[in-house]
């Protein structure tokens, strides 16, 4: 743990880190947009950093959404911008005929925080900024403590949404809420309401703010951050709409997290990718949600810390190690 | 004081933790690497141990491993390289505790790259190359055809290979069955072999949720790359339920957007709203009238 | 309030002798140039310390994630409750018939205006983005409560500044050729806000008619205003604010809150103005025994809020109260209860502590009281969230209010007294013509 602590405290030291991961979400905006173009016919290729292969030649040297570095002539070479009002239409429709879901087993939780760490890198927090965040939990005395990693549950009944004057916060058809930090007054009713404390707000400049300049807005990654405004867990939507599994599934070494679409009835795990029945998951292991009496019905189930595979070890005052 | 008998019982802990033997059959610990370990297998190897080991084993040769119990081992330890490298393969796959099963995240390949890169720290190892087994397998270059049957309720899968231009069923091979879903393959019923006639059943679930209009996209894959070489074929069949839920934001609600708040709602407010406003508005109409019944004075 | 007005007050030498005595303070004194030089000042320190918030942003407060609605919300909450006292006096008790509201409800219906209008800036200093403001209105939410809260406070604010405005007319036309201490400006003011008022009956009738619309419009729009207000935190499912009589005891403390301040500001007029023959010791007593009225009711409120949940002890709940009670908010908590509530009652049911100075002295305490009530109703909730407080610096667990907070804070009640001062020192306090009207027939009856 305070080896991660460490970890957390590099990434915040040097920036370096952060403009790496900002000059790949930058590649991955254009990626999306070129898919975008594409559609329309246009035989563009995208990518902001090329290089001419020799003086004087007529082909330019580009690097493709997918990674590849190709060559193409100077004169269909054609600048493009990354388009925030398309950023903006396909954030706020979300995926059709998808019911996203995780699933967190508690007992493979070891509090490794790679999770949180993943996540905040790809959204450019800080280390005490969380979207998700893992909790020593301890229902009664009596019962044993263990880890609990935290998202946002994505309520079918969202009391944050609900309250939200200016439809800056709103869900999908997917089952995803979203923050809209374009729209955000930052009047944190939001964060009032809000039964499971998932909501984090920009009280000052956010972390990374030189880097992200020119950046358009990717309501599905929420990155750039801004002053004023609310944060929350996204879901990872911009890896979804790659069909790739969210920041911190992805992170866990612990198998912690399954990640799927419940219209489909799978999960996957992120570590080791095995694919399994939701329902059949959630009845085996007796999944639960948290707080269902509040009525806010999650999109996030916990299956119980039963069985674990270590032994709980609470390094040091949760409350007090940052 | 105090420390050194917690690090005792820990110690004594994990003792008798790895004295129960983590089991790896004869047979894969005599597996071999099929290629031979170069450099740059061990630089591939390298970047799949950072991405996938280092969070619990640390750098090799380093200590810096993470504080568990049982404590992973360094890779470069005595522990570590004591394994042979059909054993260290095996245990790769099969995990245990909280060492996680790589069988899904890593192929084979990738795995024999974790351990060229492993084996990098140890001066004394040599390594022995797998003799290639591959052709001298009863069929090479196999076709998979996947049908749905009705009355059985099954999906079939039909192996053949091609022997002097003629489609000859492939018996004895092991494939298994995978509904596509967004994030992976969902594995449906067992691994099963097929029959003489090159045939293999498995049952399909009647509740597993297709699209639109019942649809799954199914995946079939030989198993023994060893023994057939790489085989596997894609098929849309109607063997699901047909799903066409709704979007999650079709109903009014309180927490939809304005277009879809509930009808009480924008009623009440609406004539609420009206109604004030309307006698405010007439109360400065009358402060026009007293404005012009003054002038007329 | 009658529905005809008999004019012949007007030919009445006392009308003179009124005019002369409320219209005296009337215009600019070198105490009022100085005053309002000390607030002007004070609030450039503030004004300043909320441009170091715009600039930094809300970091400069205490507020953190868990405790992110501090000092701003529980004084946006005071602000909006004090205003209401403007509804209960001129309207509830006016439409009911008491007669002795009448030199007090243009003073009511001052503090209700002040009040509310700074309340929406209150709101504007607690926004992280307070330049998206009209966001409010492009993208407003109906499903909000917080767009219900604006449309009321809106409405409440036009509503109040109306039922200053109408009964304020006969006076500016009596004030016509009286006023030659005053600045010119002043005058011409006077001459272009009196809408052509000559006093005819046709004009009285409009006027009458008006009012009486506004006074019964004003109720439920006062009902809703504070009842929405009561449900920024009632919606939420945090123990503590998830209550159904949130509406009703925010009403009921509203009251207590604005009569005290009536009495403070009531005093204040009554002691720099000289007019004791106006707003007189009965005036006080009334007062007093409104203010006992009121606070009775919102104890009762208080009980229930208080008492059904610790009976039960539900686990978030007990947590709470436990704070409350005997936790860390326990000083402020009792300190509010029984200095800003119960001894107050106790005190007012003697007509010995319903003289002038001594209600100055309980209103002023009764009102700093309803101000912390304010702020044990917002913060201590979200102290304790469903869900623990981990892996945060420790200085998000708590909420300690900063400096530029506080100030920012103060700003807005200098703003309050600022907006008093100006309406209360340029136009006449105390509705002339009612009064004169009142002389006249109380002179009619006796001759008679």
């Amino acid at each position: 743990m305070s080896q991660n602590s460490k970890d957390a405290s590099h990434d915040h030291d040097h920036p370096g880190h952060d403009s790496t991961n900002s000059r790949r979400d930058f590649f991955k905006n254009f990626g999306l947009f070129g898919a975008v173009a594409a559609a329309g016919g246009a035989a563009v290729y995208t990518g902001y950093k090329y290089e001419e292969t020799k003086p004087g030649a007529n082909f330019v040297r580009v690097l493709t959404a997918d990674n590849r570095i190709i060559e193409v002539p100077k004169e269909g070479f054609k600048d493009i911008k990354v388009d925030l009002n398309q950023l903006q239409k396909q954030g706020r429709e979300g995926l059709k005929g998808h019911r996203f879901v995780m699933v967190i087993d508690l007992a493979k939780c070891r509090n490794a925080r790679k999770c949180i760490t993943a996540c905040q890198g790809a959204h450019h927090l800080r280390p005490h900024e969380y979207h998700i965040n893992t909790l020593v939990m301890q229902e009664s005395e009596n019962t044993a403590p263990y880890f609990m990693p935290k998202p946002c549950q994505h309520c079918d009944n969202p009391p944050c949404v609900a309250v939200c004057p200016v439809d800056a916060t709103f869900k999908r058809q997917d089952g995803i809420v979203l923050i809209d930090n374009e729209r955000c007054i930052g009047c944190r009713f939001c964060i009032a309401a809000c039964p499971y404390s998932a909501r984090l707000f920009h009280w000052e400049e956010p972390l990374v703010v030189e880097a992200d300049k020119g950046t358009p807005y990717n309501i599905e990654l929420n990155v750039p951050q801004r002053k004023g405004t609310i944060s929350k867990c996204l879901f990872s939507s911009d890896r979804l709409r790659e069909g790739k599994l969210p920041y911190c599934v992805s992170a866990c070494p612990n198998g912690v997290y399954y990640f799927g679409d419940e219209n489909q009835d799978s999960v996957t795990n992120g570590t080791t990718k095995e694919t399994f029945r939701l329902s059949e998951l959630l009845k085996v292991n007796a999944g639960y949600q948290l707080m269902p009496e509040l009525g806010t019905k999650p999109r996030v189930y916990y299956l119980p810390a039963k069985n674990r595979l270590f032994e709980f070890k609470e390094d040091k005052d949760p409350v007090q190690s940052i | 004081m105090k420390r050194y008998f917690i690090l005792l019982i820990i110690v004594l802990f994990s003792m008798q933790l790895s004295a129960q033997e983590w089991v790896v059959a004869p047979a894969e610990a005599a597996l071999k690497s099929p290629f031979a370990f170069t450099d740059s297998t061990r630089k591939a190897g390298e970047v799949i141990y950072v991405a996938n080991c280092k969070s619990c084993h640390g750098d090799p040769g380093k200590n810096n491993v993470i504080q568990l119990v049982p404590i992973p081992p360094d890779a470069a330890s005595v522990k570590m390289q004591a394994n042979t490298d059909g054993a260290l393969h095996s245990k790769l796959i099969q995990g245990r505790g909280a060492m996680p099963s790589f069988k899904n995240t890593l192929s084979s390949t990738d795995l024999w790259r974790v351990i060229s890169f492993m084996r990098g720290f140890n001066p004394k190892y040599v390594q022995e190359v797998a003799v290639p087994t591959i052709g001298s397998a009863s069929a090479q270059n196999v076709s998979i055809k996947l049908n749905w049957n009705k009355t059985s309720g099954q999906v079939e899968a039909l192996l053949t290979s091609l022997k002097e231009n003629i489609a000859q069923p492939v018996a004895g091979a092991e494939v298994k069955l995978f509904a596509k879903r967004f994030f992976g393959n969902l594995p449906i019923d067992e691994a099963r072999k097929s029959d003489a006639l090159g045939k293999v059943s498995f049952n399909f679930p009647k509740d597993l949720p297709g699209d639109s209009i019942g649809n799954v996209q199914l995946v079939v894959k030989l198993t023994d790359e060893v023994a057939f070489g790489e085989a596997s074929a894609e098929a849309n069949l109607t063997v699901g339920v047909p799903t066409n839920r709704p979007a999650l934001t079709d109903q009014r609600s309180m927490w939809g957007v304005l277009e879809k708040s509930p009808v009480w709602l924008i009623f009440a407010y609406v004539l609420a709203v009206l109604t004030a406003w309307g006698f405010i508005a007439y109360v400065v109409l009358q402060i026009r009238a007293i404005y012009r019944a003054g002038s007329k004075e | 309030m009658a529905s005809e007005v008999n004019t012949d007050f007007l030919q009445d030498k006392k009308l003179d002798s009124i005019a002369a005595d409320i219209l005296r303070p009337v215009g600019i004194t070198q105490g009022f140039v100085v005053w309002m030089g000390f607030l002007g000042v004070s609030l450039m320190g503030c004004i300043y310390a909320y441009y170091i918030q715009w600039d930094k942003g809300l970091i400069v407060t205490g507020l953190r994630d868990y405790i992110s609605w501090g000092m701003y919300i529980a004084n946006f909450v005071f602000f909006v409750a004090t205003s209401l006292v403007g509804m209960l006096i001129s309207s509830v008790l006016g439409l009911i018939g008491f007669k002795w509201v009448k030199p007090i409800a243009r003073i009511a219906e001052i503090i209700a205006v002040a009040f509310a209008a700074v309340a929406g800036l209150v709101i504007v200093s607690d926004m992280g983005r307070p330049e998206r403001l009209a966001n409010v209105i492009l993208h407003g939410r109906i499903q909000s409560p917080i767009i219900w809260d604006v449309t009321v406070v809106t409405t409440y604010l036009t509503i109040s500044i109306l039922l200053y405005f109408l009964p304020l007319i006969p006076d500016l036309a009596i004030s016509k050729g009286r006023m030659n201490h005053t600045p010119k400006w002043l005058q011409n003011m006077y001459e272009v806000l009196s809408v052509k008022w000559q006093h005819t009956p046709e004009q009285y009738r409009l006027l009458l008619k008006a009012i009486r619309i506004l006074l019964i419009l004003i109720i439920p729009t006062a009902f809703a205003i504070h009842t929405v207000t009561s449900w920024l935190f009632a919606v939420t499912l945090r123990p503590g604010w998830d209550s159904t009589i949130f509406g009703p005891y925010f009403l009921a403390g509203a009251f207590v809150a604005g009569s005290a301040a009536v009495v403070i500001v009531m005093y204040f007029i009554r002691s720099n103005y000289k007019l004791d023959k106006y707003l007189t010791n009965h005036h006080f007593d009334m007062m007093g025994k409104l203010l006992v009225l009121v606070s009775i009711v919102y104890l009762y409120f208080n009980i229930n809020e208080y008492l059904v949940p610790s009976y039960k002890m539900k686990t978030a709940e007990a947590i709470h109260l436990h704070d409350l009670f005997v936790g860390e908010y326990a000083l402020m908590f009792w300190s509010v209860q029984l200095l800003g509530l119960v001894l107050p009652i106790i005190l007012l049911l003697f007509s010995f502590f319903r003289k002038p100075f001594s209600m100055l002295v309980i209103s002023i305490v009764v009102l700093i009281a309803a101000w912390f009530k304010r702020f044990l109703i917002v913060v201590p909730t979200q102290d304790h969230p469903f869900l623990p407080m981990q892996y945060v610096p420790k200085a998000w667990m708590v909420y300690q209010p900063t400096i530029i907070e506080t100030a920012i804070t103060v700003g807005t009640l200098l703003l309050v007294i600022i907006i008093i001062t100006i309406l209360v020192k340029f136009f006449p306090v105390i509705p002339i013509w009612e009064m004169a009207e009142e002389q006249h027939e109380l002179d009619h009856k006796s001759q008679k």
